[in-house]
């Protein structure tokens, strides 16, 4: 009985070979869905064209947000049960009435089976997918570089060569991904830039959802990048935070150091949970006063589990 | 996927489909098939099932996304394991509290040609097989036997001391029989439960009719059925219910064995006499045929020796198998064969290639008179001891018409300080008067010996005066061996309706027996105080006197051995 089972247990259900087809074949199948599939690397993407995305008041409409999860369920099914080596997947969902507008949605497939494991849970899953609705930046610079050809009054034929060869690339950071004119403008997602964008996105959520820090300051954006340049590996994030009231500590210190506290409390818990290593420093720059903190790798560990304080670290110097 | 979507299909269909009914049409037409198919339908539902269930779980199984199917075959094992603690906590729960399994049946199933014990290895009673060769033909000629009108064998009940191969003969007639062979002990029925015995008679019996309904016959052999033959007790206490519940049933079913005309042949053996059975049991009908196989006599046990000595390596030219046969008179098959296998130990133990005559002698004499024990004795007692035993031994040699002296030994063995073994030449099935008296003279050789020699007699006389005092009174109160011509078995009526004076005379006819032999052997012993004394040298110098030894220092002074004159 066991044999029996190992033995149809080996197969995978989508075979590499027709991976895309698969995605293609199952939403169509089961949701009515159509989809276009294109990979890059480890990365899938799938754009899904909608006829009515967003609302006036630039909500996603509800029959928009089933349809993404009902792909987003899809393509992770897909993804799981295949023998193609994928480590992310992106969705870009466009509405066709304004395709200058889209959501792209990233989702680590590691993520995506540990929770279907039960190894994190559905709010850490949630957090762990990047939600990002934008400008289609295809879209934005098309605009602007017609205009200026337009004004130096270029023909047609030669403003699409110009705008071939010098504009249609692949995307430089994630967020430069894209679906614009039947082509898909994306790149083959890292992980530790999916990190670098997840930890900006998660610290302002941390500012949003914890109501004390949501009262007490304002973070107005937050970035994240990783450089890999020789020597040196480092995490950078750069928020823009105010204080909009002024609590003075125990020690009398000003508490805006408490937003490089939770942002670094939500950088290191990140980075642990997907057990990377491959970094040096965790550097830290709120924007609006200028304020900055670096941390190693080792420190960022023992942060995370409370074996270092803050003000310690904040002594420490590299 | 395909391909294995439709091998799954076919298989399907060869398994719950044509083969239940292929089997099914089979055993329209052939009584082994049906007889499997009745006997194993439970189990049958169940193979089919479980094979179900696995078909259905394999075939839900590729239904699922393979990730899916990674997930559920990683949790097989841990969930393989906890079904198996379930069920073995369910199955102890049950015994324990619900005793289902109480009424199990550990019975053994064998086919009559399995059980491979031919005719021809069963030696030594002659008497029963003959006997057992009819039932045999019975066995098999049933049909010609109710075709005449005769009436068919139900049971057989084998009698007889333990170790005379009842088991063996039981299985030599499944084995010619060629039907199954179901055996089970008496012991096995027996339980605390009321209604437990009686079960797994039931299921006994359900069991050998199947068999029999397949194979044409069963035997049912059960050993030791005096666990549940006994004679039935009805008491108001309840305490027998369990055995009479047990026993009833069995009656019940012996009828069922003829109403159901199956040929089922129930064989019990018992060591116990026939008048300790109920006789419900014991009428025709249930047990018809009754076999007394009792010990082997001469010539068998010179057959059963040959056929244990062909087993192991013999000095031909020592072992003479006649006259070990001899000496082993009221020996069983089971003795005999274990006298062989001490009998190689010893060779063994004395590094000899082969077993000679004296590793046999040393065999049946370790086996009969158990392990040496020797004990710290004083000169005196020692010397002492001599006495008691030459007594007895040179009035055992002299007097006695039909015992043979096998030795005599001052080593102490179990709870004595000395011995003088004796045996009788050959079966004897009754005692004469002469030889009773020559018993009591045996007897008290050791007291007179004691006293001629010290003026003075030890304890050591206890047991000899024990069985020297219930000959003597057993001959004048049962048997009729007195001078006073009191004839009658006096201990048949209670004591109390005999009158005082009878009481008197009959014990002044047990003493006076007692006077005649003491005086008689006094007399012996005075006359032959030589060789009284040569024996007590000997004994002290060599602790132990075989007979050859024996016989020797008798033919030395002219004796002859009395029974040897007859």
């Amino acid at each position: 009985m066991l044999l029996a089972f190992t033995l149809f247990g080996c197969a995978p259900s989508y075979p590499k070979a027709e991976f895309k087809e698969s995605i293609i074949k199952l939403c169509k199948d089961e949701y009515n869905i159509d989809v276009k599939v294109e990979t890059v690397g480890k990365t899938i993407a799938i754009y899904l064209p909608l006829s009515n995305l967003i609302d006036f008041t630039f909500a996603i409409t509800k029959e928009a947000s089933e349809k993404i999860g009902n792909v987003i369920l899809s393509v992770s099914r897909v993804a799981l049960s295949t023998d193609a080596k994928y480590d992310f997947y992106c969705i870009i969902a466009h509405d066709v009435r304004i395709p200058d507008i889209q959501i792209v949605i990233i989702k680590s497939i590691d993520d995506v089976k540990r929770f279907f494991l039960g190894d994190i849970s559905r709010n850490e899953y949630t957090k762990r997918m990047l939600i990002d609705i934008r400008m289609t930046p295809q879209a934005q610079k098309e605009k602007s570089i017609r205009e200026v050809l337009d004004k130096m009054v270029v023909d047609k034929k030669a403003q699409e060569q110009f705008l071939s060869e010098f504009f249609r690339n692949e995307p430089a950071g994630l967020n430069e991904i894209g679906y614009w004119n039947g082509k898909f403008y994306i790149k083959d997602v890292t992980l530790p830039e999916f990190l670098a964008d997840q930890v900006a996105s998660r610290i302002r959520i941390a500012f949003k959802e914890d109501k004390k820090l949501a009262e007490s300051f304002l973070v107005k954006s937050s970035k994240g990048s990783y450089s890999s340049q020789p020597p040196r590996s480092i995490f950078r994030f750069e928020i823009f935070a105010t204080a909009t009231k002024v609590v003075v500590g125990t020690k009398g210190e000003s508490n805006i150091d408490d937003i490089l506290e939770e942002s670094l409390k939500v950088a290191s818990a990140v980075i642990h949970g997907y057990r990377f290593k491959d970094y040096e420093y965790i550097d830290i720059i709120n924007q609006a006063n200028g304020g900055f903190m670096r941390v190693s790798q080792a420190d960022a560990e023992k942060f995370y589990s409370k074996k270092i304080k803050f003000s310690e670290l904040k002594k420490k110097v590299y | 996927m395909e391909a294995i979507v439709q091998l799954v299909v076919i298989l399907f269909v060869v398994l719950f489909v044509l083969l239940p009914l292929g089997w099914w049409l089979v055993a329209l037409k052939n009584r082994k098939a049906m007889m499997y198919l009745r006997m194993y339908w439970i189990r049958i539902v169940i193979i089919d099932v479980t094979l179900l269930v696995v078909f259905l779980a394999i075939w839900g199984m590729m239904s699922l996304e393979s990730f899916y199917r990674s997930i559920t075959l990683a949790q097989m094992p841990l969930q393989l394991i906890m079904v198996a603690l379930n069920a073995i906590i369910f199955v102890v729960m049950y015994t324990t509290f619900l005793q289902g399994g109480l009424s199990k049946l550990s019975k053994s199933k064998i086919k009559g040609e399995e059980v491979n014990i031919h005719w021809d290895d069963v030696i030594g009673m002659e008497e029963a097989k003959r006997e057992a060769w009819e039932v045999v033909q019975l066995i098999k000629d049933r049909t010609k036997v109710k075709q005449i009108g005769g009436k068919v064998l139900r049971g057989l009940l084998m009698l007889g001391p333990p170790g005379c191969g009842k088991t063996y003969l039981a299985k030599a007639i499944a084995t010619e029989a060629g039907v199954p062979f179901i055996s089970m002990s008496g012991a096995e029925f027996v339980e605390t439960f009321v209604g437990v015995g009686a079960s797994r008679v039931r299921k006994l019996f359900k069991k050998a009719r199947e068999l029999a309904y397949g194979h044409g016959g069963c035997i049912i052999f059960i050993d030791e059925l005096d666990s549940i033959a006994r004679k039935r007790v009805f008491s108001v206490f309840g305490g027998t219910e369990e055995t009479n519940s047990t026993q009833n049933q069995l009656l019940a079913e012996m009828d069922g064995v003829q109403t159901a005309d199956q040929n089922v042949i129930i064989i019990g053996a018992t060591n116990a006499s026939e008048d300790s059975l109920d006789s419900a049991l014991l009428r025709p009908g249930r047990f018809d045929r009754k076999f007394y196989i009792d010990r082997p006599n001469l010539e068998e046990r010179e057959k059963i020796f040959q056929y244990y000595f062909s087993k192991v390596k013999i000095d031909k030219s020592s072992v003479d198998i006649k006259r070990i046969a001899r000496k082993s008179v009221y020996k069983t098959p089971a003795e005999i064969e274990n006298i062989v296998k001490e009998a190689a130990l010893i060779a063994a133990r004395d590094k000899k290639d082969m077993v000679d005559y004296k590793n046999v002698s040393e065999a049946i004499e370790r086996i009969q008179m158990g392990l040496k024990h020797r004990r710290h004795m004083t000169p005196r007692e020692r010397e002492m001891t001599a006495y008691h035993e030459s007594g007895h031994l040179i009035v055992l040699y002299l007097l006695h018409p039909t015992d043979d002296v096998f030795k005599a030994s001052i080593i102490g063995r179990k709870e004595s300080l000395g011995v003088v073994h004796r045996q009788p030449k050959e079966e004897l099935y009754t005692d004469s008067k002469e030889a009773l008296l020559a018993d009591i003279k045996v007897s008290l050789a050791g007291y007179v010996a004691e006293k001629l020699k010290y003026g003075t007699t030890s304890t050591g006389v206890a047991m000899d005066f024990k069985g020297a005092m219930m000959t003597a009174h057993s001959m004048v109160w049962r048997f009729g061996m007195n001078d006073a011509g009191f004839i009658g078995d006096y201990t048949a009526i209670p004591k109390e309706e005999i009158s005082e004076n009878i009481k008197e005379a009959l014990n002044v006819e047990t003493q006076k027996i007692f006077k005649i032999c003491l005086k008689d052997v006094e007399d012996l012993l005075m006359k032959e105080r030589e060789i009284l004394d040569r024996f007590v040298k000997e004994l002290l110098e060599k602790e132990e006197l075989d007979y050859d030894e024996i016989d020797a220092i008798f033919n030395e002074y002219g004796k002859r051995q009395l029974s040897a004159l007859k």
